[in-house]
């Protein structure tokens, strides 16, 4: 209970004590218009009326007009330009500011136009009548573009970020009012990275942020919790990132997500994932409340590399009795396992590749973890071996003419796990496809693939029941012969149809000859995520055939819709899958 | 009568043959002020006093001032200063100067070379900007291809995440051509530098470099071609660095230890024994 109540605060205490890592020294520029409009599309900034723009080295430009492309890192101010600087005070037709170059292009008007050139932030020495860039003081063509918002202000940072203050934002045609909004188009994609579930949609709300931070809301949706929002905030540095949320923010149900990540030097990287989950309102006491936290440390050698992983579950924090607790299992199992793995390598000069990998592995629960010879195992390690043999891209057919040359792919894999409990699994899985691209539009595939799973004890084993399992007054004799080996069979035939980048639809034939033969009931399917997918694909009792369609097209831009469904020849009483399933991504 | 019809167009004719043909350039404003106006090439041109400020299109009086984004034509008289300006919100090209329009600019320092804009590079020519190429702005058609990891899981979707989409992982979703290849062609304009990642749907599926660490994003510079063509490698995915380790799932609570490698076997399915009659 007591730990419940803190994990929040824990959280929120290592967030604001993760050193936000300084990142190199950026410009900042403010603006200030009657009127200022973003182009999403094409990362531009357009203003007008009454213009001004102060910098970060202390320069203040009034004008017009202002232009920025904050792509290519640089603006124009146009029309009655005053610049004031420590340099002193001028005015002019047209200042550019190239700010990657350290560059200032200017149209001074003392007695007559002139052109002049600063260096280096050096308002004092403009060197008079050189030559400029012949695009420095062109306005973008904004013919067939759309605004994307208007607002009042906005404060820039190069090459990282842009925040309005005293938004319209436009979607669709109509205009929303918020009081900001944030965008992020710098290098780090650290910056992206997010602790929140899949949904099927997800309007993100950035209200705030710097060139190292962003704090957002999200209006989110999916098939478990409807409609939801939820918070997150965002710190990123050159080394490392932290991720803070709470999902669903707004629901009875709860997740506290903390991400980490830190590159120390070239060679170790630590990631971290902990989640709290509590089942309350607000911040009233929980009525059921588990945590788990990931460790990952990975450190690379010149031909492979070292990953140790830690995983803590405590099932139950609240403890057991507690008149407002849902009931939960107590346990808490903690696993670590430690693996080498090496880089792909050709073999020889063949067309062949090999990776391998060794592992261990301990797993541990005060509870027990499993029942074998009249033993309980609190504790059970485990070692792994496993290799990877891959044949990528083996050409046959008309190689001249590309759109009647094959592809073959193949890959062959085998895994061994040997247990202090004394069983070992074996699984081999094996993959072979052939494809094709039939025109610039058309592409299909077929592929067969393999996976042999099998779990052999030294001394018994599985055991089938005594009796066949009923389903629906049916005896299932087949699943008699299961002896823990599974043989999953799967062959696919896709293709792909894309007449421009914004539009794509594929169709994906699946048929499964699997072993336990699959019976509509006998098997438990897996249990679904957000989107209403299965969390895991290879499980036992699949149907035996079935097809999916998916079309992903632009709606607006920046929106693109992903619409799917799949189709299950009557399986049982399957015929569709639950829900077709919508994805709405922006981009 | 007869004389004066025939006389009147004769000397119209021979009046306009005569006439010397008005000097105009058209392009874009920048500013027009203090007796000036400026085109967006940087060139400033006196404005006469009985300046006339015509809409391009119909050539009457324009409803509106001289202001920049907007497209003009000036005329200028005999001396180089404008006489007329023709405005227009439709776009006009962007002329290059006559040599007797270039004497009209006034400026009041001559003008001299810029080495920085020079090639190749000198050494008073800062390093980055001799090697950014110029580019003229069309459409290119990227096609990229990527080799994934044999380990990829074959229900995999794979998506490019850039940093002009907010490095959504789902932005860019790529097509399967085979068990290990996808592709995606996009349309992006010359002069782009684009970063970008490859992802399996989420930033914990994202790519890996071989050695199991992050990796920088790619990084290409769209330069002026029909068709640029990037073949890649994805060495490993986020998700699955440790081979024998748990799979993260948000929000879901990390599967009890199960001995049987089988995650859902049915319940009528009795958990592995000792002996026949054993436990």
């Amino acid at each position: 209970m007591r730990q419940s109540r803190c994990f929040p605060a824990l959280l929120l205490f290592l967030l604001l004590t993760i050193p936000a890592l300084p990142a190199r020294a950026e410009t900042i520029v403010r603006l200030q218009a009657d009127h200022i409009a973003f182009y999403y599309d094409r990362f531009l900034v357009e203003a007008d009326g009454h213009v001004r723009v102060s910098t970060s080295d202390g320069t203040t430009i009034t004008g017009d007009t202002f232009s920025m492309d904050l792509k290519l890192n640089r603006f124009l101010i146009a029309s009655n330009v005053r610049l004031t600087s420590p340099g002193g005070n001028i005015s002019g037709a047209a200042i550019a500011d190239f700010l990657d170059f350290n560059r200032v292009y200017f149209v001074p008007v003392i007695e007559k136009p002139d052109r002049w050139t600063f260096e280096n932030g050096d308002y004092s020495k403009p060197l008079k009548g050189r030559q400029m860039p012949g695009d420095v003081f062109y306005f973008p063509d904004l013919h067939g573009t759309k605004v994307s918002l208007t607002a009042k202000s906005a404060t820039i940072g190069a090459k990282s970020f842009v925040r309005f203050n005293g938004v319209t934002s436009y979607i669709f045609g109509a205009g929303a009012p918020l009081p900001s909004f944030y965008v992020y188009f710098g290098a780090n994609p650290d910056m992206a990275v997010n602790s929140l579930a899949g949904a099927n949609m997800d309007l993100t709300y950035n209200f705030a942020g710097n060139a190292n931070s962003i704090s957002a809301i999200h209006l989110r949706s999916d098939q478990q919790y409807g409609v939801y929002a939820s918070f997150e905030q965002h710190i990123a540095g050159r080394n490392g990132y932290a991720v803070f949320s709470v999902n669903p923010g707004t629901k009875f149900d709860k997740f506290w997500s903390l991400v980490t990540d830190y590159r120390f030097g070239k060679r170790f990287q630590l990631n971290t994932y902990s989640q709290l989950f509590t089942a309350q309102k607000l911040f009233e006491s929980p009525y059921a409340s588990s945590t788990w936290s990931y460790a990952t440390g990975t450190y690379a050698f010149p031909q492979s590399f070292l990953s140790a992983q830690a995983v803590f579950t405590n099932y139950n924090l609240l403890g057991e009795g507690l008149p407002k607790a849902a009931p939960a299992t107590a346990r808490h199992p903690s696993q670590m396992t430690l693996t080498a793995t090496t880089f792909n390598h050709r073999i020889g000069k063949s067309p062949f590749y090999e990776n391998l990998s060794y592992g261990i592995g301990f797993n541990n629960d005060s509870y027990g973890l499993q029942e074998y010879g009249g033993v309980t195992y609190k504790t059970i390690w485990n070692h792994t071996l496993g290799w990877t043999f891959s044949l990528p891209g083996f050409k046959f057919g008309d190689r001249d003419n590309g759109y009647r040359t094959y592809y073959f792919n193949g890959t062959y894999s085998r895994l061994y796990e040997w247990y202090s409990v004394p069983h070992y699994v074996v699984t081999t899985n094996t993959v072979g496809s052939v494809s094709r691209q039939f025109s610039k539009d058309v592409t299909a595939y077929a592929s067969y693939g393999v996976v042999n799973t099998g779990d052999y004890y030294r001394k018994g084993g599985y055991v089938p029941p005594a009796q066949p399992p009923v389903i629906d007054g049916v005896p299932v004799e087949s699943i008699l012969a299961f002896r823990g080996v599974s043989t999953l069979r799967t062959f696919t035939l896709g293709g792909s149809y894309s007449t421009n980048p914004n539009f794509l639809a594929t169709l994906v034939y699946q048929h499964h000859q699997d072993f336990p033969i699959p019976y509509p009931g006998l098997f438990q399917l897996p249990p679904l995520n957000n989107l209403g997918l299965p969390q895991y694909t290879n499980y036992l009792g699949q149907p035996p055939n079935n097809i999916t369609g998916e079309v992903r097209f632009l709606a607006v831009p920046h929106l693109v819709l992903d619409i799917s469904r799949s189709y299950y020849f009557n399986y049982g009483n399957l015929r569709w899958s639950p829900q077709t399933t919508v994805q709405v991504i922006a981009q | 009568m007869r004389m004066i019809r025939f006389i009147l167009p004769l000397t119209l004719i021979a009046t306009m043959l005569g006439a010397a043909p008005q000097v105009s350039i058209t392009g874009q404003l920048l500013a027009y002020q203090d007796g000036y106006v400026f085109f967006t090439s940087g060139n400033g041109f006196k404005v006469s006093p009985s300046l006339r400020v015509l809409d391009d299109a119909t050539k009457k009086p324009a409803t509106e001032q001289p202001k920049p984004r907007l497209f003009a034509r000036a005329v200028f008289d005999d001396t180089g200063s404008v006489v007329e300006l023709d405005l227009s919100q439709k776009p006009l090209p962007l002329e290059p100067l006559s040599p007797q329009v270039e004497n009209y600019v006034v400026a009041a320092s001559p003008s001299y070379p810029n080495p920085e804009l020079s090639r190749p590079a000198s050494k008073d020519t800062l390093p980055e900007m001799s090697n950014i190429p110029t580019s003229s702005g069309k459409k290119v058609l990227l096609n990229i291809t990527v080799q994934v990891p044999p380990e990829t899981p074959i229900g995999s979707q794979i998506y490019i995440a850039t940093d002009t989409t907010g490095w959504n992982p789902q932005a860019i979703q790529l097509v399967r051509v085979d068990a290990l290849h996808f592709r995606v062609v996009q349309r992006v304009a010359a002069g782009t530098i684009l970063h970008y990642i490859y992802t399996r749907g989420s930033m914990a599926t994202e790519e890996r470099g071989e050695n199991g660490l992050d990796i920088r994003p790619h990084a290409i510079v769209i330069t002026d071609a029909d068709v640029r063509a990037v073949n890649d490698v994805v060495y490993r995915w986020a998700d699955q660095v440790t081979t024998n380790g748990t799979q993260i799932q948000p929000n879901t609570a990390p599967t009890p230890y199960n001995p049987a490698p089988f995650p859902n076997l049915p319940s009528s399915i009795p958990t592995p024994r000792c002996c026949p009659s054993g436990s």
